[in-house]
């Protein structure tokens, strides 16, 4: 097996061939989708290079390990019996070209809670079955703030695989994970071995300069659940689905049966989003998260303080998806250093 | 003619309003709304060809922001949302100082430079350039020449359509629903306490973003919105999943002109097109 952190040299063009031969073989092969707002199974194997120029595409790929919706059962109920039965196994073989380095750090981050103290075999079987192949990204607007969070354009983070472009339209590929060396190693016979570490390249694409320090957000956030901060943060926030749907490591989900008939139907497993105000309301009308704020409070509060608390990663990739897609342009990043300039200027107070 | 900024200021310097509803700039060719509550923060105000936002939504009951008077920065589009919520007893004319603002049209989204070319389709048919409703008038951006009316044209794309091909354009459309509700949440005519989505008792429409609930919920808020949609295209913008919604609204809005010659969001005192009944009306729908 090639051990991780081998580099081989593919040639313009032979990306799409390979990706091609891996369809022909029977696999998934999944990228962005020509309209860059998603991502989409390929029919052949020749728009699958990725254009790291675009922004990042709408909605992320964690719908490939977390869909939107999947059945968790089937069910069959005769007047006295109801009989339970397996949902369809995923699909085999899942191959995703191209994927920032923003959103493919969502799967570890995700594992972490679907691992927790159960675990989720729906997205494990999944994400077993998908090979993420990671690329450098060459984007970066007003939005990006992956450096803030310990990432940046060239990060590996959740890949398998990762692609740096060439200028001649060429690629670099490196064996990033164990996972990824065993898939990769039957078609390594097309590329050469290569020194080529493309230290020039990750150089060339640093990235957003960084916005804030996340450390100091999480200590923030627990000394000051009713800050007057809060209300003045999101007050326009419309309380949609968008922002965490789009997001690549939002993960709630509600369980929900839906009947074809009396006799059939099925538990589905959907997204749910913390800024929906039926998220929290109680079977007795009672909603401990009554207001806008409270549920923006949470976002914030489970994505820099809740997560990083429990499982030690900040709950965000700095990818920019919530902002850019918002409505009303909410700006999470711009929020989040709102938070610091108030926690800098009030530890500066105390010093006095 | 003053600028939003000036009238704001004066309005909650001598306390006609508790909070002026606007524009602030939000980077390049951005705006977002905002709330200004003194004089100082009025200035913050603009308005220009990437004011997207229809504010009205911030009018409904289930959301206004501040208790007692306000005042909102208005295009014409979005002063007949705001008639529409007076006529739907959702906002009352003597709570609400409207600072309408000329509008030659906007941007088609956010971030977007301004030209003929990415005009927002909506603009190329609009009527209300001044605004037909208002206390003070601010100056905001001057008419251009005829645009081109893209979104008149698809539609009659879709009609000269087959219905089964009308139809599969249409599950297409609607297979890439997520269900993040942004449609309903950013529009100001959905103002309902409890959507017809979020009731489960009885479960009217399928929550998962399948094929059935996807169709049941764009095409039932389509129908709850015929007759009242005033064609901001707000719901268009804002759905990550780039759905063509206001192709649907503005179909239905086509309907309601021709069959029963109503225009939404024209007159405060006007009954609303589905709260009345006419002995005149057709009837041949029923069959
Ligand atoms: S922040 Fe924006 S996208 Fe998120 S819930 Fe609020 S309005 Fe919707
Ligand atoms: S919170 Fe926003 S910026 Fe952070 S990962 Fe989610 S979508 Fe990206
Ligand atoms: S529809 Fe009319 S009022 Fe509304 S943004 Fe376009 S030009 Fe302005
Ligand atoms: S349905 Fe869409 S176009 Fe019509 S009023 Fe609502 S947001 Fe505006
Ligand atoms: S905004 Fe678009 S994706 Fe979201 S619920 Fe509405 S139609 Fe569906």
């Amino acid at each position: 097996m090639t051990p991780p952190g081998k580099r081989y040299r593919i040639g313009p063009g032979q990306l799409a061939a390979f990706a091609s031969a891996l369809i022909a073989d029977g696999y998934v092969v999944i990228a962005e989708s020509p309209d860059g707002k998603g991502f989409t199974a390929l029919k052949d194997g020749s728009a699958v290079a990725p254009d790291t120029e675009r922004p990042p595409t709408a909605l992320s790929m964690k719908d490939i390990v977390f869909p939107r919706a999947e059945p968790v059962f089937l069910y069959r109920k005769t007047l006295d019996d109801v009989q339970v039965i397996d949902p369809p196994s995923p699909p085999r073989g899942v191959v995703t070209f191209g994927v920032r380095p923003c959103d493919a750090a969502s799967i570890q981050t995700l594992s972490k809670v679907f691992d927790w103290d159960y675990h989720d075999e729906l997205f494990d079987t999944r994400a077993e079955r998908t090979i993420v192949i990671g690329t450098l990204c060459r984007f970066t607007d007003d939005r990006c703030f992956c450096t803030s969070v310990g990432l940046s354009p060239s990060s590996t983070k959740g890949s398998d695989l990762f692609l740096l472009p060439l200028d001649d339209g060429g690629w670099i590929l490196q064996i990033v994970t164990d996972k990824g060396s065993r898939f990769v190693a039957r078609c390594l016979s097309a590329f050469s071995e290569t020194d080529e570490t493309g230290e020039d390249l990750v150089k060339r694409y640093p990235g957003p300069a960084v916005r804030f320090d996340p450390d100091r957000i999480r200590s923030w956030i627990p000394a000051n659940f009713d800050h007057p901060l809060w209300p003045s943060l999101a007050e326009t926030c419309l309380g949609c689905g968008q922002c965490a749907f789009a997001c690549p490591v939002c993960h709630c989900f509600d369980l929900i049966d839906e009947a074809d008939s009396f006799q059939h139907g099925r538990r589905m497993k959907i997204w749910d989003a913390c800024q929906f105000p039926l998220f929290t309301k109680h079977a007795s009308g009672h909603n401990p998260r009554d207001t806008q704020v409270k549920r923006y409070r949470q976002r914030v509060s489970h994505k820099f303080f809740i997560y990083p608390e429990r499982f030690g990663e900040i709950l965000c990739t700095g990818c920019g998806r919530c902002s850019r897609g918002c409505g009303v342009g909410i700006d999470i990043a711009e929020i989040v250093e709102q938070i610091e300039k108030t926690a800098v200027a009030e530890s500066v107070a105390r010093e006095r | 003619m003053p600028e939003v900024a000036a009238i704001a200021k004066d309005l909650l310097e001598r306390g006609v309003v508790k909070a002026v509803i606007g524009y602030a700039a939000a980077g390049p060719n951005r705006t977002r709304p905002f709330i200004a509550r003194t004089a100082e923060q009025a200035n913050a105000l603009v308005f220009n060809r990437h004011a997207l936002n229809n504010l009205a939504v911030f009018l409904t009951r289930r959301r206004k922001p501040v208790a007692g008077p306000v005042a909102v920065v208005a295009k014409g589009c979005d002063v007949r949302a705001l008639i529409m919520l007076m006529q739907e007893q959702q906002v009352r004319r003597e709570d609400v100082h409207i600072i309408g603002v000329t509008c030659g049209g906007v941007a088609s989204s956010m971030g977007t430079p301004w030209s003929v070319e990415t005009a927002a389709p909506k603009c190329a048919h609009c009527r209300f350039h001044t605004p037909h409703l208002y206390d003070s008038l601010a100056e905001g951006t001057e008419e251009v020449g005829p645009l081109p009316d893209r979104s008149g044209e698809r539609i009659k794309e879709l009609e000269a359509l087959p219905p089964d091909e009308r139809f599969a354009f249409w599950a297409e459309q609607f297979s890439r629903c997520i269900r993040c509700y942004a449609c309903r949440e950013v529009c100001p005519i959905c103002s309902c306490e409890q959507c017809v989505a979020d009731k489960n008792q009885p479960q009217w429409i399928d929550r998962s973003p399948t094929s059935r609930g996807n169709f049941a919920w764009n095409l039932v808020r389509a129908f709850h919105l015929a007759g009242r949609c005033i064609g901001c295209n707000e719901c268009e913008r804002a759905c990550p999943a780039d759905i063509p919604l206001s192709l649907l609204n503005r179909k239905l809005a086509m309907t309601a002109l021709e069959e029963f010659h109503y225009i939404a969001g024209t007159d405060p005192a006007a009954p609303t097109l589905v709260g009345t009944y006419d002995k005149t009306d057709r009837q041949d729908y029923i069959a």
